[in-house]
């Protein structure tokens, strides 16, 4: 490159000036040309990068949920950009730091063992029969099915006859159709944090499952296993198929009731219902459930229980111990006649069974609800809800002698795993009690049982909405009323709202990751709602009767789980005390990943651009590569040339004021041909860059507001005095600001102190071409300081018609699509930015200060604008 | 400007083909690696973007065609299957750029108006 530079320095008026010849002058600009657009390509993607990088760390925070495509699409990009910006420097220095392209390698092959999936590719038989099933297969038949199995085989209790399709089976399922890239491509297209684009994206994922032909080998190896059970249960036996699903039990996750379960399924039936249970993985409830809790997609396999119906006379849940108050020495039965689904899914009232556990137990209570209806297996329903006699319906659905048999498996259960356990049950037609599935009971806060009871009636206090109600997750929140009957009425759930509906249905479940508290009319602690709520700690308070028409409209109100109360309006007094929001990602596998991958990715270590340690051998991660390509293309677009020579850039001058920016024109930027180091402001002829001008000269910084003591860094302090620091006067502080430009582009790079800034712009007549971007980070204060400073800025910027994305300290804002004067305008509303936020940072802790700086900032910005009105709202 | 729109997934190409029409450029477009080759071949094109998982010939592999074929086309890999190690090997053989599905369509164009910049077509 030193001949390029001598060469140009003769061009462009150095030192010895020669002539050139007009082809030799051609070659010249068009070298140069190139070389501009090769820094203004790194400068993109230096930016992108660390706009990357900042999303990322943001992510790590655990505010927002994100899956393995957000971690395996950041990491795609940030890799492509930097990719692209050491491929840029190699064209700036003829590739001289090309060392950069394999220490990039390295740091890829560094990450890319935490972003593999984790399910090892199991290569097990497809199906295995019940029996065979326990613990030690768990990683075959999910969970569920295991602890079935295990019951069987090594405590001898009676189980319905059956077989399992393996996480083998699926994956063969998935693997022959070429499943998982397909939904993997789905997925990172949605947009999660949509409401409307999950419930999209999870009924296409379903029907891409339903409509793929399962493989001969799985689909034999169903069949053979059905006629197996036909010879030992009878021809045609009906079958239930329930999903055991495998990878999310680590978190000791609260996921009953997302999957689905098929009742008395006809031989005909059982492969396309095989393929349905696989789709729910796929359900809203259960995606978004995996999502918030931080669980990689590609890591739950659905296995599928299918056993032979048992036409019960009766069956229930039983809960080896009071899920209300799990210290309490009872096993709380919940029974009706017929199938136990009625209880399942809380379809009617339920006899309760409340047996006081003891040599021998008692059963202490039997409340006997009536049961008009109930669940039978009918032959071309599936199941069928029918009326039953009076007299029957008034009967207990199991005998004394009976509940204490129920009570008597439920503690053995117990005892056998060690956990209190929740565990379906029917009773045979031969009087003998079958166990359908069994998990560990999802335990409630002990807390919440010494709540002080609450008036039930008319509230007293004056501001108390409704009260009473069941605490079903402590805590205190505040938002909006929003009341939801349908899905529709979800979809359009605002983030921070209250969720107000009659029933506690787990598929308000997706909702509660943008609730600030539920209130529900219906419902129960021990119900999926409830655990999710607490899981996510959304205070929760249910059974609250005419919540709904005493809270429709209502606005703001302050639910107070603890108290079982709902304020009208914001409580501050009550919310004071409110834990910080829970981390849902924290100790997840997908949050372990990004944190694995961010340590190779996000860590600073190259700081002082003039040690020896700055250099390609000494980058460990990828912004290192990042910081050193730009420090390094910076030095070669406007620092001295390595012989001598100033580089293509000319220093700007103000008549005789000599200025600390640096201007390139890209080719038409000057009015004239100027020769000589330096250019004047007269000289100028890009729109954009005159327009950046004119916002940050057009009213005086009158240096940094007036902070308070600890704002100020000693550092900066000294500086901040600097009556030079006005940006049109001469300075010898370690400014460094370059413009690059043409007519219609402009592009600065701003370093003041700590603080770097980006502002890009172009603009022309075709108005679709038009844009400005900006971009800024850093500054001397604390961070929050420096994040109220970015927020502050946003707001200027939205309002001015900019979209902006804040993210930690870092702000970027970009607009396109005006004409060229509304352009112009808006450039000149960053100049001024540029300029006045510098150090404003520093005077962030006072909010009385931060209004009235405000407004004097939106004051001065209206009076900037020129005759195209910026809509000042 | 002449672009070429290479993807499997059909409803993509309609979508983008309605907008990138609507801004005036000229868009062909192939549903595989090598539609997209046969077409190169006759026809010259300033950009092409290009998915990376296509039944056939993949992108990659479709992209070290197209830079031996016509070394001046910018290519720009456009995929639904982020992949740290692809981006990588695409950018290698000589992409201009490798983006995301989905890719906000202002995004997009700003990066074919770019890459036609570097193979020398402004407008």
């Amino acid at each position: 490159m030193a001949g390029f530079f001598r060469a140009l320095g003769k061009l462009f008026g150095g030192s010895k000036p020669e002539p050139a010849s007009p082809a030799e002058l051609e070659a010249l600009r068009a070298a140069y040309r190139a070389r501009c657009e090769s820094f203004r390509r790194l400068l993109a993607a230096n930016n992108a990068a660390l706009d990357v990088m900042a999303s990322m760390e943001e992510a790590l925070r655990g505010l927002k949920p994100f899956g393995m495509t957000f971690v395996r699409g950041q990491c795609a990009r940030v890799a492509a950009n930097v990719f692209q910006i050491v491929r840029q420097l190699s064209l700036l220095t003829s590739g001289r730091f090309d060392a950069l392209y394999d220490k990039l390698k390295e740091i890829q092959a560094r990450i890319a063992p935490h972003l593999a999936p984790r399910s090892g590719q199991v290569r097990g038989p497809l199906v295995l029969p019940l029996e065979q099933a326990g613990v030690d297969l768990a990683d075959e038949v999910g969970g569920k099915v295991a602890s079935l199995g295990e019951v069987a085989r090594r405590l001898g209790r009676r189980i319905p006859p059956g077989f399992a399709i393996t996480a083998s089976g699926y994956q063969r399922f998935m693997a022959a159709a070429d499943l998982q890239p397909e939904i993997d491509r789905r997925i990172q297209a949605a947009d999660a944090s949509r409401l409307d684009e999950v419930f999209a994206l999870s009924s296409a994922l379903r029907s891409l499952i339903l409509a793929a032909a399962l493989p001969q080998d799985l689909e034999e190896a169903i069949l053979a296993s059905y006629r197996d059970l036909e010879a030992r249960t009878g021809p045609g036996v009906r079958v239930a198929l329930r999903s055991s699903a495998i990878g999310e039990d680590a978190l000791g996750a609260s996921f009953a009731g997302q999957y689905h379960t098929e009742l008395n399924v006809p031989a005909e039936e059982v492969l396309s219902t095989y393929k349905e249970i696989v789709a729910s993985k796929y359900g809203v409830t259960a995606m978004t459930y995996r999502l918030t809790r931080g669980i990689p997609d590609e890591d739950v396999a659905m296995c599928v229980g299918c056993m032979a119906m048992v036409g019960a006379l009766a069956g229930g849940v039983a809960y080896s111990r009071d899920p209300l108050d799990i210290r309490a020495g009872r096993v709380v039965i919940n029974a009706v006649a017929g199938l136990p689904k009625a209880v399942v899914d809380g379809s009617f009232d339920p006899d309760v069974f409340v047996v006081e556990r003891g040599e021998p137990m008692v059963l202490a209570r039997a409340e006997i609800a009536a049961k008009p209806r109930k669940y039978v297996c009918d032959p071309v329903e599936g199941i069928a809800l029918v009326e039953v006699p009076e007299d029957e319906a008034q009967a207990p659905s199991l005998s004394e002698a009976q509940a204490l048999e129920v009570a008597a498996l439920a503690r053995d259960l117990e005892e056998f795993y060690g956990l209190p356990q929740d565990m379906e049950f029917a009773l045979a037609p031969d009087g003998g009690i079958v166990l359908l599935q069994s998990r560990p009971l999802h335990q409630t806060e002990a807390a919440q049982a010494a709540t002080p009871a609450a008036p039930q009636n008319a509230p007293a206090e004056p501001d108390v909405l409704v009260s009473g109600g069941t605490t079903a997750s402590p805590g205190v929140g505040c938002g909006p009323v929003c009341v939801v009957k349908k899905d529709a009425d979800a979809l359009s759930f605002p983030q921070g709202a209250v969720l107000v509906a009659a029933q506690a249905h787990p598929r308000w479940a997706p909702l509660l990751s943008r609730a600030a508290a539920v209130v529900c009319e219906a419902g129960s602690a021990a119900g999926h709602l409830a655990n999710v709520a607490r899981e996510y700690g959304v205070p929760a308070l249910l059974g609250v009767s005419g919540a709904l028409e005493r809270l429709a409209g209502a606005g703001d109100v302050t639910v107070d789980a603890d108290n079982r109360r709902v304020h009208a309006g914001r409580v501050e007094a009550l919310l004071e005390n409110r834990p910080a929001p829970r981390n849902l990602m924290e100790g997840s596998p997908v949050h372990a990943a990004l944190t694995a991958a961010c340590e190779h990715i996000v860590p600073l270590h190259l700081i002082n651009p003039d040690a020896p340690e700055f250099a390609p051998g000494h980058c460990r991660t990828l912004h290192d590569i990042t910081r050193f390509c730009h420090e390094l293309s910076v030095r070669e677009m406007y620092l001295a040339g390595n012989d001598g020579l100033e580089g293509f850039s000319k220093q700007l001058t103000s008549g005789k004021s000599k200025l600390k920016y640096w201007v390139i024109d890209l080719e038409d930027g000057f009015k004239e041909q100027v020769t000589g180091r330096f250019v004047d402001i007269g000289q100028i002829a890009s729109g954009p860059m005159l327009a950046l001008w004119r916002g940050m000269v057009a009213v005086p910084w009158a240096g940094p507001p007036a902070a308070d003591a600890k704002g100020f860094l000693s550092v900066v302090a000294g500086a901040a005095c600097n009556p030079e620091l006005d940006p049109t006067m001469a300075t010898t502080f370690a400014v460094k600001n370059y413009f690059m430009i043409s007519r219609e582009f402009c592009n600065l790079q701003s370093r003041f102190g700590f603080h770097f800034c980006t502002v890009e712009a172009q603009a022309g007549d075709d108005p679709q071409e038009n844009y400005v971007s900006f971009q800024f980070k850093g500054g001397a204060a604390d961070l929050s300081r420096r994040v109220r400073r970015a927020r502050l800025v946003a707001e200027l910027l939205e309002e001015r018609d900019f979209r902006v994305e804040v993210r930690e300290d870092a702000l970027f804002a970009r607009l396109e699509g005006f004409d060229k004067a509304a352009t112009l305008d808006r450039v000149a509303v960053l100049g001024y930015v540029v300029i006045h936020t510098r150090q404003l940072d520093m005077a962030m802790a006072n909010d009385g200060l931060i209004a009235s700086l405000r407004d004097k900032m939106d004051k001065d910005l209206n009076g900037l604008l020129t005759a195209t009105g910026l809509s000042a709202k | 400007m002449h672009i070429l729109l290479v993807d499997d997934e059909t409803e993509f190409l309609e979508l983008m083909t309605k907008r990138l029409d609507r801004r005036n450029f000229q868009v062909s477009t192939a549903a595989n690696g090598a539609d997209a080759l046969k077409l190169l071949a006759g026809t010259p094109v300033d950009v092409v973007v290009l998915d990376v998982r296509m039944p056939g010939m993949d992108g990659i592999e479709t992209l070290k065609h197209i830079k031996k074929l016509t070394p001046a086309t910018e290519v720009i890999l456009l995929t639904g299957h982020a992949n740290m190690e692809v981006a990588l090997e695409g950018m290698t053989q000589g992409a201009f750029d490798y983006l995301l599905k989905p890719v906000a369509i202002n995004d997009l164009i700003f990066k074919i108006q770019d890459a036609a910049k570097k193979s020398g077509k402004t407008t």
